[in-house]
C-alpha cells in the first residue's frame, strides 16, 4: 500500500479526537474522508502531514515509517480550506514558489510554472496579486502550486468549502482530471456526502474520532449510518410532490 | 468656517516648534522687545565649532535609540512568535505588560540594585539594557496580533512544500512582516529617544543624551541652549514621519 497509517490515536485536553485510526490508500488513487466538523479530519491529515504528532500508531508512505520524520522531509503537501496563497507574491509567483524552494534553475522554472499556468487557465491573470482573483481562480493557483513540485501524496482538507455551488463543481471537475493526468495519490476531506462520492475512488467515514473505510462505493451507499439513503429519500419525497 | 478652524489648529500645532526654532536663532530677547533682535545663526555654529558638546550627545542619543530599536524589535519579533502561539498566552502577555504598565522610573529603581551589582550602572551598556526591556516590551504588545492563524498555516504550507526555517524567514515571514518591522523600529527608537527618567537613573548622569541636556540647560536658565537641544531633539522623530508617509503608506 502506498499511504497507511495504524492504530493512529491523538487527544487534546484529556478528550479523545482520534481512536485507533487505521487507513490506507493505494498509489494514484484519491481516498474520500467523510465526516462532520469537529469529528478529528482535519487532526488526521496533519497527523499525515507531519504538523501535529500522534500519540499513538504510525504512519508509513511507502512501507516506510515516516511517523517521526518532520514535514518538510515526508514529500507530503497539505492543502488548507483557504487558498491560502502568499499574498505578497503574484499568481506566477505563487506556482513557481516550491520550486524556487528547490533551487531549481530559473528557466526550468519559468517554464514548468507558465505549462502550469496555462494547464489551469490561468495564463492571463499569472500578473494578479492574490487579493485581485476570484476564490475558485485562488484555489487554482493553489492547486498549480502544489502539483508543480509534484508531491507524492496531496492531503486535501475541504478544499472546496468557500466557494459557491457552480465554482465547487468545476472545482471538482478539474481536480479530477489533474489528478489523473498527473497521476495524484491523495486524501480529499468533506463533509459533503455528493462530494465524498464524486471526488473518491475509494470512501471512508469519520465518526466520533474512528474511521470506516468502504471496500466498495456500494457498501458506503448501502451502510445506513453514511446517510445516503436519507438524502435519496429526501429527493425522493422532492419528486413524488 | 472649517478653514479658518484648521488654519487655527495648525498654527496652534506649529507654535511651540516656530517658539524653539526662534529662541535657538535669538541673540538677545530683552523686554518690552516683542520679538528677538539680533536673529543669528551663533548658537548652531557653537555645534560644529565643538564649544558645546550637543553634537556629541546627538550622536550618542542616535546610536543609542538605534541600537535599542534594533534589539527590541528583533527580540519581540521572535518572542512575540512564541507567546502567540503558546498555550499560555494569555498569561505570558499580561506578564510581557508588565514592563510598559509601570513608569520607566519605577522599573529603573526596581533594577538599578541589580545593575549596580553587575557593575553596569552608569554606563552605555546599562543604559541600553534598561530601555531595551520596557521598548522590548512594548515590541512584543506590538507584533502578538502579527502572529495569528493566517501566519502560522502559511508556515506550516512552506514545511509541508519542503522549505526550510531560513527559507520561510526570507521568503515568507519576512517580506510579510516588513512594514510592521519598520514601525516597530520606529517607535522603539522614539520611546529610547525621549527617555529621561530611566536614563537619568541608570546612567546616573555619566550617559548624556538630549533629553537629559534639554533638562540641564533649562535647569541652568539657558534658554537659547535648551532650545537649541529641544530642535535636535525634535529632528528624529519629523525625519521619521517623512519616512512613515513614503515609505508606509499601507500603514498609515
Amino acid at each position: 500500500m502506498f499511504l497507511e497509517a495504524r492504530g493512529i490515536g491523538k487527544s487534546f485536553g484529556g478528550e479523545d479526537v482520534l481512536r485507533g485510526v487505521d487507513l490506507s490508500v493505494a498509489q494514484q488513487t484519491t481516498l474520500s474522508i467523510l465526516g462532520r466538523s469537529g469529528c478529528g479530519k482535519t487532526t488526521l491529515l496533519k497527523i499525515v502531514a507531519g504538523l501535529i504528532a500522534p500519540d499513538a500508531g504510525q504512519v508509513l508512505l511507502r512501507g516506510i515509517d515516516i511517523t517521526n520524520l518532520p514535514p518538510q522531509r515526508r514529500h507530503i503537501l497539505y492543502l488548507y480550506q483557504e487558498p491560502l496563497l502568499f499574498p505578497h507574491l503574484d499568481a506566477f509567483d505563487n506556482v513557481a514558489f516550491g520550486l524556487r524552494l528547490r533551487d531549481r534553475p530559473e528557466p526550468e522554472v519559468r517554464e514548468a510554472t507558465e505549462t502550469m499556468l496555462a494547464e489551469l487557465d490561468l495564463s492571463e491573470q499569472r500578473h494578479k496579486m492574490p487579493h485581485q482573483l476570484s476564490g475558485g481562480q485562488r484555489q487554482r493557483v493553489a492547486f498549480g502550486r502544489a502539483l508543480a513540485i509534484n508531491p507524492a501524496l496531496l492531503l486535501l482538507d475541504e478544499p472546496f468549502s468557500s466557494l459557491d455551488s457552480e465554482t465547487r463543481g468545476s472545482m471538482q471537475q478539474l481536480f479530477k482530471r489533474i489528478a489523473a493526468r498527473h497521476a495524484i495519490t491523495s486524501i480529499f476531506v468533506t463533509h459533503n456526502l455528493k462530494e465524498s462520492i464524486l471526488m473518491g475512488d475509494a470512501i471512508a467515514h469519520m465518526r466520533d474520532g474512528a474511521l470506516h473505510t468502504y471496500a466498495t462505493k456500494e457498501a458506503f451507499v448501502q451502510d445506513p449510518g453514511s446517510g445516503v439513503a436519507e438524502e435519496m429519500e429526501f429527493w425522493d419525497g422532492l419528486r413524488f410532490q | 468656517m472649517k478653514r479658518l478652524a484648521s488654519a487655527i489648529i495648525a498654527v496652534v500645532c506649529a507654535l511651540p516648534f516656530a517658539l524653539v526654532i526662534m529662541l535657538s536663532l535669538a541673540h538677545g530677547w530683552r523686554f518690552p522687545a516683542i520679538l528677538p533682535h539680533p536673529f543669528t545663526a551663533e548658537l548652531w555654529r557653537s555645534i560644529v565649532t565643538g564649544r558645546v558638546d550637543l553634537g556629541a550627545v546627538f550622536a550618542r542619543s542616535a546610536a543609542l535609540s538605534a541600537t535599542v530599536a534594533l534589539l527590541s524589535t528583533a527580540a519581540s519579533f521572535i518572542t512575540a512568535k512564541f507567546i502567540a502561539y503558546h498555550r499560555r498566552r494569555p498569561l505570558l502577555l499580561t506578564l510581557a505588560y508588565a514592563p510598559y504598565v509601570m513608569s520607566p522610573v519605577i522599573l529603573g529603581v526596581c533594577i538599578l540594585y541589580l545593575y549596580i551589582r553587575a557593575g553596569i550602572d552608569g554606563t552605555f551598556a546599562g543604559v541600553v539594557l534598561a530601555q531595551t526591556i520596557f521598548a522590548f516590551s512594548f515590541g512584543i504588545v506590538f507584533f502578538t496580533a502579527f502572529w495569528n492563524r493566517e501566519k502560522l498555516e502559511l508556515e506550516q504550507l512552506v514545511y509541508t512544500m519542503g522549505g526550510t526555517t531560513r527559507q520561510l524567514y526570507s521568503r515568507v515571514l519576512l517580506p510579510l512582516s516588513r512594514d510592521a518591522l519598520i514601525l516597530c523600529f520606529f517607535q522603539t527608537f522614539l520611546i529610547s529617544w525621549f527617555q529621561y527618567g530611566i536614563t537619568l537613573l541608570i546612567g546616573e548622569g555619566k550617559v548624556q543624551t538630549l533629553p537629559l541636556k534639554v533638562f540641564d540647560y533649562i535647569g541652568e536658565a539657558n534658554p537659547g541652549y535648551a532650545a537649541l537641544s529641544s530642535c535636535l531633539l525634535v529632528i528624529p522623530p519629523v525625519v521619521m514621519l517623512w519616512i512613515n508617509k513614503r515609505l508606509l503608506p499601507r500603514i498609515l
